[in-house]
């Protein structure tokens, strides 16, 4: 059984424009669950694109997709945000934390709407922040914070609302060695947790990294090979 | 629980929000409140004073029948007392003695009324506070006042009206009828008007048009009238001020239509960042139309407690002039505390609803925006 499914995914910007052109085409591939998949390629190649789509950020123009098989690809706006917001966490390349507010209502925010109480956000935030070794910041204001530990927030508020799956967009682009080893085991961390884990990147440091288990790497919109962990 | 807590949640998150642009909001609660301020403080004065005028007129006759000469009020005399109560459903007809008295070492003019009360004591005369201050008159002291022929008559203050009657008695000098008609010189068959009462006040109107065909040099002037008069009056007063402080609304309403309505960038990349994260259009909207009415309710309270304390503490300092009269007898004028749900609802439409409608409306056109377009930022 496949955890996410895709069949015949083609996403078009701009159509009918002189600017038109396809992000993806004519995409299928389905992804197990309890990995650690890498979309490599090159800028411009669909992995950002490729990642909104799995993870019910955008609406493909052709094709269809399946989460838990089931069918979201027709699904209205309300739904794909329920499932957007119990099924995955994201971390994205810029981080995009809320500024003026701490590291602890950064981790909460995604969680707010769930109707979960105050106090018991706050804890679950608190352990989260704890695993990434940050409980003693979790008061202090994002701006405050090293590049590394505004990441490990970008992480833990990824996994508030305990997602089945995390996607993270060029996660290493801007950290340095070390933070992004750093990142990698807390990534390892999670897989060994038995979560599913999609990275976009280009980075050797991920896309080599021993604990990978697919890497797919794309071009022109479209999968052109495949390597899978012996 | 849960639609509580969420909500909940939601407003933690919009408070936050709120404080995080501190700058720029407390411009616009102080800006909002002002406005607020100043309508709530004409709407209540002017209420306060139709309201005063109305008490005051609820004593009054129910006609007042003037002589007319060359289009001028002129004296009247017995015989047309005699007839008025002639006319079916007319009771009570009565003389009534008044004049303006102009004194030139002070420039204020007063008002010289004759009542039954001052009847029993010729020589002196009762006086409002504003006579009082203007003179430095008190209980007991003597005021001089020129007659007809220019001879100067004394009269001894026997009382100063309480300053709670002051809008109606500031200018007023109560005398004696024999006085009066000593200082003026009027023959005993001679007033300034008459007044009459009607016994069905249906009929007030039909009793009016009677007097004016039996004594055509006559008017009549129905209470109604002039309390519609005086509505009209205040309310155009009320108009003058809205209007002076038109230009600090107008401002107002570029000011907050500008920060309402424009998102800035951190604003928009905020929104971009909660519908990433799982937050629902909906949900998006909910959190800024509850920082549209924390600010604009909290504007709303504020200008409403500040304009009632101008008002009905401080008298309405502000704009006393312009709405109580221009006469050198200003009268010190405590408004009775009175508020009008209708108005402070109508208030609250004009100014809560229209700012939180201009809130949500930006925000939605960038909640609506996918939320893909933060991951390509």
């Amino acid at each position: 059984m496949s955890l996410i499914a895709l069949k015949g995914v083609t996403k078009i910007f701009n159509r009918g424009r002189p600017d038109e052109f396809a992000a993806l085409s004519d995409v299928s591939l389905e992804i197990e669950p309890r990995g650690l998949v890498v979309f490599k390629g090159p800028s411009g190649s669909g992995k950002t694109t490729l990642l909104a789509i799995v993870g019910c950020m955008a609406k493909p123009t052709a094709g269809r997709v399946f989460v838990h098989d089931r069918e979201v690809t027709s699904m209205p706006d309300r739904f794909l945000t329920d499932i957007r917001r119990h099924t995955f966490g994201f971390i994205f390349q810029q981080l995009h934390l809320v500024r003026g507010i701490s590291a602890l209502e950064n981790v909460i925010l995604p969680a707010y709407p769930s109707g979960e109480g105050l106090a018991s956000l706050r804890d679950r935030g608190v352990r989260l922040l704890d695993l990434m070794g940050l409980a003693h910041r979790a008061e202090t204001n994002i701006e405050w914070l090293s590049g590394g530990e505004a990441q490990r927030v970008a992480i833990a508020r990824a996994l508030v609302n305990e997602p089945a799956i995390v996607i993270a967009d060029e996660p290493t682009a801007h950290l340095d060695t070390k933070l992004s080893l750093d990142f990698m085991a807390a990534m390892e961390r999670l897989k060994a947790e038995g979560k599913t884990i999609l990275f976009a990147s280009h980075d050797p440091l991920v896309c080599e990294s021993a604990m990978v288990d697919r890497v797919l790497e794309m071009r022109d919109g479209r999968i052109v090979a495949e390597r899978r962990a012996p | 629980m849960n639609w509580i807590d969420k909500q909940r949640n939601i407003v933690d998150f919009a408070l936050s929000s709120l404080l995080r642009r501190w700058k720029k909001n407390l411009a616009l609660l102080c800006v909002y409140t002002f406005v607020v301020f100043i309508v709530a403080s004409v709407v209540f004065f002017a209420e306060a004073l139709k309201r005063e005028a109305g008490l005051v007129l609820e004593g009054a006759p129910d006609v007042v029948v003037q002589r007319l000469v060359a289009g001028r009020h002129d004296l009247i005399s017995r015989g047309h007392m005699e007839k008025l109560g002639s006319i079916t459903g007319v009771s009570d007809v009565k003389g009534r003695l008044w004049a303006y008295y102009f004194e030139p070492s002070v420039g204020a003019n007063y008002t010289l009324v004759v009542t039954e009360e001052a009847a029993g004591r010729p020589g002196t005369v009762a006086i409002g506070a504003g006579v009082s201050r203007t003179l430095q008159a008190g209980e007991g002291d003597l005021i001089a006042f020129r007659g007809h022929d220019g001879a100067y008559v004394s009269l001894e203050v026997a009382r100063v009206f309480p300053s709670s009657s002051e809008l109606v008695s500031a200018d007023l000098v109560e005398i004696s009828e024999a006085d009066f008609r000593a200082l003026f010189g009027l023959p005993d068959d001679i007033y300034t008007d008459l007044t009459l009462r009607v016994r069905n006040p249906k009929e007030t109107v039909v009793v009016a048009d009677k007097i004016r065909r039996l004594l055509p040099d006559t008017r009549p002037i129905l209470r109604e009238e002039i309390l519609r008069t005086y509505e009209a009056l205040f309310d155009w007063r009320g108009g003058i001020v809205l209007a002076i402080f038109a230009g600090a609304a107008l401002a107002f309403i570029i000011f907050a239509w500008d920060k309402a309505t424009s998102l800035t960038l951190e604003e928009r990349r905020e929104i971009g960042i909660l519908k990433a994260v799982g937050w629902e259009t909906s949900e998006v909207l909910l959190m800024k139309s509850w920082e549209g009415i924390v600010i604009s309710l909290t504007a709303f309270l504020l200008g409403l407690i500040l304009a009632y304390v101008h008002v009905f503490f401080t008298s309405g300092t502000l704009f006393e002039p312009v709405l109580k009269g221009w006469a050198v007898l200003y009268p010190r004028f405590q408004p009775v505390p009175f508020i009008d749900p209708y108005q402070v609802a109508t208030l609250f439409f004009l100014t809560v609803v229209p700012y939180t409608v201009a809130t949500i409306i930006p925000s939605w056109g960038a909640a609506t925006i996918d939320p893909d377009t933060i991951m390509r930022q």
